[in-house]
């Protein structure tokens, strides 16, 4: 029970006692006020946070020592999160229960996302060997996505600019276009929520500029909401709604500002990243 | 040649070997999973010899016997997620020995040879039904889960994602490679299938195209291989699975050859 709930069982317990009848109104109209606040709150909170973790730990041997301990967090739809740390703090770990790749050793995770987008690694996705087109990488999401329109195909690869490299082979693609692609991939059938882990690994610097600035184009004009583990830090700064800092198991979400100030000896990052669109 | 019946019949299963092994073949290359073919092959001659032992179609025991295994193979990879290529040798040890205690103890009343090696005389009739059943059910089923086996192999947390439910698809799976292999045994044999499942398809990807090109080119090779291999193989009395891997290693061969001369020409040309 939240600090409103258990000030609504006081105020019960006064009102129940009270003898005086305008004491007894007042008390009454305070008392509404809360639940007016307590259960308006509980509202907002289920329809508007996106992912909620509640006491969240993971240990991948199911005992100590635990990646995450004790995480409690709460990201809103529309926000943009980067989740930046170490190395080994726990960032893809974090990202893979969000995607309930991991089960949670206690605690709990959720997502409200009716439809998740999802971005990998360059490492996990590079794959190269492996005889696939473009078109045939995104044309076969869209089946297992329930998809009928085979349009989205072309408007997926014309919203990244790649539409040129439909008969590619993906092992062929450079960092950037095969992080453009899968960016179509994950934005195919319209995610709420798109989970990107490390989108700027491997790739040059004008298309992590191109990346970001369509990145934060999607959530500022689509409202979806995206949460990011990075280790472009500038990046971070510039691009989120929100920073969110894991150490030692971890974590605590401030603003991007506050967070150049604590760590980057508040150097904004501006310059790190543009907002062209792709 | 054709005018014999047990030519016609070793045509014809020939041309569903050549479908299935290398539509099956591609997802285990892919997956880096080629000697799981080698593994469940032995474990169809431990099928064969359970099968003739209890007096049933030993095509019908490889099928079981093969699936169980592949099953086992799945349901080991959770306790041995380290340590996979040790799952092989723990089901390879179980057929392997199973299929050694059966044949040694002189019980069966047919002989298992053949199947090693691979025949054309020996398909039978309800050979043929049981090929032909289970051809047909694989193919269908390869058919309809296509885009989620393409994912599982290509991308598997993006199939995940996609909410493909890729352990359920894994346990099919496992039933698809023990039918190419059950289809394959009688002329292929055991000890040279898994070249079936894996040198055609390891030919096609030296074309270097897409998915579905290279899955056509190696139903192509796969088919040049077997009935090159049959057709040779009965002129020169000589077990059809041998001569048809030996097939197989030359295509593969006069493919990368041919590459490297494309590539030579290519960079001659550019100079």
């Amino acid at each position: 029970m939240n600090t409103s709930g258990f000030y609504l069982q006081i105020q019960l317990i006064c009102v129940y006692n009270m003898n005086d009848n305008r004491e007894k109104q007042i008390c009454q109209v305070r008392m509404s006020c809360i639940c007016i606040y307590f259960f308006s709150g509980q509202w907002a909170e289920r329809v508007y946070t996106m992912i909620t973790a509640k006491d969240l730990s993971f240990s991948y041997t199911g005992s100590p020592p635990y990646v995450l301990r004790g995480l409690n967090l709460m990201i809103k739809e529309g926000e943009y999160v980067s989740v930046v740390g170490e190395n080994g703090c726990g960032k893809s770990t974090l990202m893979r229960l969000i995607l309930k790749f991991l089960k949670p050793t206690s605690g709990s995770i959720a997502t409200k996302a009716a439809r998740v987008g999802y971005v990998p690694q360059k490492s996990d996705y590079s794959n190269a060997g492996f005889p696939i087109t473009v078109y045939e990488a995104l044309d076969s999401y869209r089946r297992l996505l329930k998809i009928r329109d085979k349009s989205v195909i072309e408007a997926g690869l014309q919203q990244v600019g790649m539409q040129a490299f439909a008969g590619a082979l993906m092992g062929t693609l450079s960092g950037g276009q095969g992080q453009k692609i899968l960016i179509a991939r994950a934005l195919m059938g319209a995610p709420d929520l798109l989970i990107l882990d490390e989108p700027s690994t491997g790739v040059d610097i004008q298309s992590q500029q191109e990346i970001y600035g369509f990145l934060k184009g999607i959530n500022q004009n689509n409202g979806i909401t995206i949460v990011s583990v990075e280790h472009n830090l500038d990046a971070a700064v510039s691009n989120s709604t929100l920073i969110y800092h894991l150490t030692d198991g971890r974590g605590h979400l401030c603003s991007p500002k506050k967070y150049a100030q604590e760590f980057l000896g508040g150097k904004s990052g501006q310059g790190g990243v543009g907002n062209a669109a792709i | 040649m054709l005018q014999y019946s047990f030519m016609q019949n070793a045509v014809l299963v020939s041309v569903f070997i050549s479908i299935l092994c290398p539509s099956i073949g591609i997802f285990l290359v892919l997956r880096r999973y080629s000697m799981i073919g080698d593994t469940l092959s032995h474990a169809s001659l431990a099928g064969v010899t359970l099968g003739l032992l209890a007096g049933q179609n030993p095509i019908l025991g490889a099928f079981v016997f093969t699936s169980i295994c592949g099953a086992l193979i799945e349901f080991l990879r959770n306790y041995f997620k380290k340590y996979t290529d040790l799952i092989l040798t723990i089901v390879l040890s179980l057929s392997v020995g199973t299929a050694i205690t059966i044949i040694s103890s002189g019980k069966l009343k047919a002989n298992a040879d053949s199947f090693l090696f691979g025949s054309i005389l020996t398909v039978t009739q309800f050979d043929m039904i049981m090929v032909l059943v289970l051809s047909i059910i694989s193919v269908l089923t390869l058919i309809i889960l296509y885009h989620q086996m393409l994912y599982i192999a290509y991308d598997e947390e993006a199939a995940r994602v996609a909410g493909v439910r890729v352990k359920l698809i894994n346990y099919v799976f496992s039933i698809l490679v023990a039918s190419a292999i059950s289809v394959s045994i009688r002329i292929v044999g055991v000890l040279v299938l898994s070249s079936m499942i894996a040198l055609p398809v390891a030919t096609a990807l030296q074309l270097g195209k897409g998915f579905r090109v290279t899955l056509i080119f190696s139903i192509v090779f796969s088919m040049v291989d077997i009935m090159t291999g049959l057709f040779v193989s009965y002129y020169l009395n000589v077990a059809p699975g041998g001569f048809t891997a030996l097939v197989s290693v030359a295509v593969l061969v006069v493919v990368l050859v041919g590459k490297t001369v494309q590539a030579r020409l290519r960079a001659r040309r550019a100079a």
